[in-house]
Formats: structure tokens, sequence, C-alpha cells
């Protein structure tokens, strides 16, 4: 099975980006021409110049506010916390566009100043940090969550909650934060609509705009392509060797129920700096929802929306299952640390950190070809994109739940003639079923709020709602695309609400 | 005398359950006893409720003659109790050195860098440890990481040290050989101990009081002669009969 699932995951991540590296002889001279100029260059650098403040200020917020929502008796932890992380699965692009209502010329608060900060670099980065802070707050939450409890108990003997918390937790969260880091600036990095929309031009608007537009010429989108191989080639050696085997011990230790830290007289002023941010950051939804009900958008929503809705629900539905599935044996063999699975958890791990127009370009070399526009023209496209792109997502969720379901489990059912099949299917399947959905859900999301892989190789008429949005952004009445982006939101809510509830009718087998 | 720890009529409840039932207990200062049980018998919940983790939902716990947890409440937080605690699991910090393990506490008492280091090197010298002092964790043998642990705790000259089954996980000539540096080690500091195990032999080798719990309540105690003359349960009959 393991053998099975790798075939997949190295069809859909890793031939991409062997294709991009077999086509450099073919486009070694447009390559050499492109790459010897220096636009693409200071493009690049402006990419990763903007990526840095979106990674440190993500930090500083997430790091706290992730101790706070573990760790501490803030008030209404788990509502604050749910609130927080819902605009993480939007498109970014949805949020901007809120705030466009808010802070453009005609906004809520707008004038000529806040448009002009706005649009510009400033505002690409207030953005995308209010979108991306609840990677690292989740991470870093989970992450205490699974510190062994007598480690802080130990401390709480000798120390201060607060110092426990400087010196003993926040040490524990570092391969989380570290992460998180390294996830914030690649999604940063892949973000093609924020910088767009605001006008910021960005290397991978550079990509877009050789495969989708007037100056289509996808030679160059090759080249463009290439100096973001290093990159992620970067990002995962740092993974790799600062959080991937750290994350897997930390993970798993036995995780007893504790008090929670007391904030004392803090606690009115951590209670307001949270609460401040998560509805900051949930603002744009509501401007995004008055401008449509006012413009008359929702009435004219039924016009534009045609297939968007199913296109979306059916690639992303499509794309979860088998990256549930992926994730599944995939995610079990990397926490027992079978035989290759670290290579093909490494894989997956490139696959996401790769930035999203390389993977697409990647993605067209391989599959716009005569004998496979079954696959190419269709929406198998789409959900070849994101099993290549979000495999991790699910193998991540999986890994950690099998991590905290002892091993002798799988053991007793070897020795008592199960084989390999059978205990994944008897034993680890029913003992991590949760594990599993939490990877589906996340995946199912993750594929949902995805433009900047799909919009580079969308199917012609069978376009998600993401791109259906983005598109129409350009021409479209404010009040029409206010009520398209209302409409990600719900799909978005649905989603995430059948998944919970799925979660709450299955109950872990005591 | 005034006792180091006392417990006077400790009820800890969870729901409906009562983990622990009525539980009297006192330790004298330079005392070493052991608590005994089956598994589940409330033996880690007692000790719990000493250090200050959980309140005992009835009765007082009481510390050097302080009164530290009362009916529901936490009077004293763990930090201000003076107390140390091997843990089952040794529970050593992974991302800081032995030494760093060791100056944690004696930072948190606010004692001055000499005095720290000086403490922290005659403690990791009289464990054999002194070579290890850089090494972290991960890079120990089990017997090396126990004796980090035992350290750690007896480095803070607690009022009493409280030890949660710590040989559990090793071979007996190991055991044997840590048993003997504990023994000596307590003697040597006259620090009160409450050695939780279910290892009658354990006990008795280092107790000179045993104390048996069954289903949350103290059954038993006494010296091990007069408690293996006159057995309260079966239970105790089973375990003192194993060292005929």
């Amino acid at each position: 099975m393991l053998a099975a699932a790798g075939a997949v995951l190295i069809g859909a991540a890793l031939l991409p980006l062997l294709f991009l590296v077999a086509e450099l002889p073919a486009t070694g001279r447009t390559a050499l021409s492109i790459l010897g100029t220096g636009r693409p260059w200071v493009l690049l650098l402006r990419s990763i110049v903007l990526a840095v403040p979106v990674v440190i200020l993500s930090l500083a917020t997430g790091t706290p506010l992730g101790l706070l929502l573990a760790r501490t008796n803030l008030p209404l932890r788990r509502t604050l916390w749910g609130l927080h992380l819902f605009p993480l699965f939007l498109p970014p692009f949805v949020l901007a566009l809120g705030w466009f209502h808010i802070l453009g010329r005609t906004g809520l608060v707008g004038t000529e100043t806040t448009a002009r900060a706005f649009f510009g670099p400033a505002g690409v980065v207030g953005v995308l940090w209010l979108t991306f802070t609840p990677v690292c707050t989740s991470l870093v939450a989970l992450s205490l969550l699974a510190v062994d409890a007598s480690l802080e108990e130990a401390a709480r003997l000798v120390a201060t909650p607060i110092r426990v918390a400087s010196r003993i937790l926040v040490p524990s969260a570092a391969p989380a934060v570290l992460l998180s880091a390294i996830l914030v600036f690649a999604l940063t990095i892949s973000e093609l609509a924020v910088p767009m929309f605001l006008r910021v031009d960005v290397f991978p608007a550079a990509v877009f705009a050789r495969l989708g537009g007037i100056d289509y010429a996808p030679g160059e989108a090759f080249a463009l392509a290439l100096p973001l191989v290093p990159l992620a080639l970067c990002l995962l050696w740092l993974e790799r060797r600062f959080v991937g085997p750290r994350s897997f011990a930390v993970a798993g230790l036995r995780g007893m129920a504790r008090e929670p830290i007391a904030l004392g007289p803090w606690r009115p002023f951590a209670a307001f700096a949270a609460w401040f941010l998560v509805l900051l950051a949930l603002a744009p939804l509501l401007v995004l929802g008055v401008r449509a009900v006012r413009g008359g958008g929702l009435f004219e929503l039924p016009r534009w929306l045609g297939q968007a809705p199913s296109n979306s629900l059916l690639s992303a539905g499509v794309a979860a299952a088998v990256i549930a599935t992926l994730g599944f044996v995939l995610g079990h063999a990397a926490a027992r640390r079978l035989r290759g699975a670290t290579t093909l958890d490494a894989l997956s791990m490139l696959a996401f950190v790769t930035p999203a127009p390389v993977l697409g370009v990647g993605l067209i070399a391989v599959w716009n070809r005569g004998w496979t526009q079954a696959i190419y023209g269709s929406i198998a496209i789409l959900v070849v994109g994101f099993v290549a792109r979000y495999t991790v997502v699910a193998l991540r969720a999986v890994s950690s739940s099998v991590l905290q379901v002892p091993r002798d489990l799988e053991d007793a059912a070897a020795t008592a003639g199960a084989g390999a099949v059978r205990r994944l299917k008897q034993i680890v399947l029913p003992l991590n079923a949760r594990g599993v959905l939490a990877g589906w859900l996340l995946a199912f999301v993750f594929c949902l709020r995805d433009l900047e892989t799909a919009v580079l190789f969308y199917p012609a008429g069978r376009e998600p709602l993401t791109v259906r949005l983005f598109t129409l952004e350009a021409n479209g009445r404010p009040p029409v695309v206010a009520a398209l982006a209302l409409a990600q939101v719900a799909l978005t809510g649905a989603v995430l609400g059948a998944g919970l509830l799925a979660f709450r009718l299955r109950r872990v087998p005591a | 005398m005034r006792a180091a720890i006392e417990l006077e009529r400790v009820t800890i409840a969870v729901g409906t359950r009562r983990i622990l039932e009525d539980v009297s207990l006192t330790l004298q200062t330079g005392e070493l006893a052991a608590i005994l049980g089956p598994s589940g018998s409330g033996k880690t919940t007692l000790l719990r409720a000493v250090l200050g983790f959980v309140p005992p939902t009835l009765g007082t716990v009481r510390i050097d003659g302080a009164v530290v947890s009362a009916d529901g409440r936490i009077l004293r937080p763990p930090e201000e109790r003076g107390l140390a605690m091997v843990f089952q699991d040794l529970a050593l910090w992974p991302h800081l050195t032995v030494a760093a393990n060791l100056e944690f506490g004696l930072e948190s008492r606010g004692l001055p860098r000499a005095v720290r280091h000086e403490r922290i090197r005659a403690m990791l010298a009289r464990v054999g440890l002194t070579e290890r002092a850089g090494a972290f964790p991960s890079e120990l043998s089990g017997g090396e990481r126990q004796r980090v642990a035992i350290a750690r705790a007896l480095v803070l000259e607690p009022k009493a040290i409280l030890l949660d089954e710590p040989l559990s996980n090793l071979d007996l000539p190991l055991r044997r050989e840590l048993l003997a540096l504990l023994e000596q080690l307590l003697a040597e500091r006259r620090v009160p101990g409450l050695y939780v195990t279910h290892e009658v032999r354990e006990a008795a080798a280092l107790g000179e009081r045993l104390v048996v719990l069954e289903g949350g309540r103290i059954v038993q105690q006494g010296t091990l002669d007069s408690i293996r003359a006159a057995p309260a349960t079966p239970f105790v009959r089973a375990i003192t009969q194993d060292l005929a």
C-alpha cells in the first residue's frame, strides 16, 4: 500500500518538478535571455522582501496568541480559536476585497491617504499578515497542547507561571514556530491575487501573465519558474533540518489534562488584545456582506455564479478524498518510520513549500499533451494539482494522530497474525479515524480556497469559484463581486460545518 | 515536632468518582515513607495533591505546619511550596542541558550565579555526572537520566521530596544501584520523602514506614514487620508474602 500511495504522490508532485528541469535544454536560450535581465530578479527580491514582514508579524502575534489559547484561562478560548482560524480557510483575495470596501477611496473609513497606503506593499503585508497568522497560532497552540504535562509540572514546582511559559513552554514550541515561519513564507511567496489586486508587481504575477494573459509565452514561464526551485529546496532543507524530526519527537507524549495558567490581573487585557486581533481579521467579511446587500449584488448572484460552486465542491471533494487516503497510508508510515516514508514525507512538504507557479508550470509541462487531454481538459487536472500541493496537510494530521497511539496495539495485531493491510484497516484506521477526518477536512478547505495553483491550468468552462471571483473582479460590479466573495465564504462555512458535525458524530473509542 | 507534610481527612473526587477518600497521613522531618498500592489506587493523585496540582475536594494539606490547600482551594501554588519531585517519566526538559536543568529551579529562587554554579557542581559531582554537565537529556543513558532527575530535585534543598515510581523503567541491577544512591543522598541531607511504588521490595528497601493505599483509602500503615505480621487485606497479604 505504501508503494502504491508513494507512486501516486510521485506522479502528482515529483513528475511536474522533474519535467520542469527536463524542459531546461529546450528553454535554455529563453531562460538565459530572460534571467539575464534585471527585471525577474527585482520581482523575486520584491516577493521575498514582502514575505519577510508577513512572517515576522505573524510570528510576533501568532506565538503569544497560541500560548494564550492553549494554556491560559483566557475566556471563551475555543470560540476565539475557531473564529481566528476561519480567515485562513478563505482565499486571501476575499479579505483583500473586504479591506478595499473599508480602506479604499470610497470605503467605510476610506480617504485618499488610506487608499494610497492600502494599494501598495503595506496593504499586501497587512492582508496577508491577518490571513496567515492563524497558521502560527494553531501550530504553536497544538504543539503546546502536546507538550508532556510532567515537563510543565516539573517547572511549576520551582517557577512562576510566566517563567514556565517563557522558559519551558515557548522553547518547547520552537519547532512549531519555525515550521510556521516556513509555511507563512511559502504561502506568501505563492500569493498571486492579493498583490495583483493591490497593484504590487511580484514574481508569481510575472509567471501568471505568461500563461494566461496577452503575454502568453509558456517557454518564458518555464524560465521564470526556475529561480523558485532552489528557493523551495532551501525551505525544504530548513524544514528537514530544524523541524521534521523534532516535531515528531514532541507530539505523541502523554498530554495529561492540566490546569490552565492563570493570567491574574492581565486577563482582561489579554482578552481584549486577542478579541481585537480576531475581530480585525473578520471585519472585512462583515463589510463585504453589507456591500453585497446594499448594492443588490446578492440578487444578481445566481446569474454570475454559474457552475463555479459545483466545480469547486467537486474538484475539492474528490481531491480531499484522494488526499485523505494518501495521507492515511503515508502519515502512518511516516509516524512509524517505515522504509521510504521519510522521503515521501519530504516530497509532500517540498510540493507544498514550492511556490505555486513552479508547481503549476510543471503540471502543465506534464499533462498538456495530446494523449492526456482527458485529464488536462477536465476537472481531473484540478484534482491532480490539489493532490500534489496539499497531500502534506493530511499526511501530517494523520502522523500526529498515529503518534498518540501506542505502537504495541499494532504489534499485538501482527503477533495475532494480521497482515499489513488488515492492521491498517482494522486497527490503525479505527483508532485514528478522527485524525484521518481532520486531514480530509483540512485538505477539503485548502483545495476550496486554492486560487494560485488552479488559476494556471483550470479547464475552460470548469473554473472553481475562486478563479471566477478573481477573473470577475476586474470588470464586475463591486456589489456582485462582494456577493461572489460571500458565496465563497458561505461555501467554506458549510463544508467546515459539515466536517465538524462529522467530528461530533465520530467519537473516539475509549 | 512540626510535620513536614500533613494530609488531614483528604478526599479528592472527580464527578461522582472518589479517587482519594478520607486520607490522613503525616510525614515527619527526616522520615521516608513508601506508599504502596495497586494501579489506580490513588498513589499519584495523592502526590499531586501534596504538590498543589489538584485541590482536595475536602480536607486539608499542610506543609511545615502551614495550610497550603483546603476544601477545594489551592492556597499556595506549587512553586511556593518548597517541594521537589522526581517524576515517573523523569520530565527532564529536553531543550536544556544537564546543568541548565539543575539551574532552572535555583534561578527561580533568586540565588546568585556563583552560588548556583557551586551547588550544581557539587551535586553533579555527588551523583557522578560532572563530565555530563553540558549534555542534553537525549544524549544520556537511562541511568544517567535518572541521576539527573534526582540531582535536579535535591539541588533545590527542598522541604520534602516526592518520588513517583522513579525507578520503574530500569533493569534490576541499575535499580539496585540507584536505590542505594538515593538512600545515601536522602540520609545525608535528612530530607523527608514520600516514595510511591507498586514494588514491595523497593518500598521495603527505602521506606521506614509503609503506607498501603487501596481504592483511594489507606488500608494499613506501619513497618514492614508489623504489616507482615497482621495484613489488613488480601492485597497486603499477597504483596508481603512475595517477600518471604
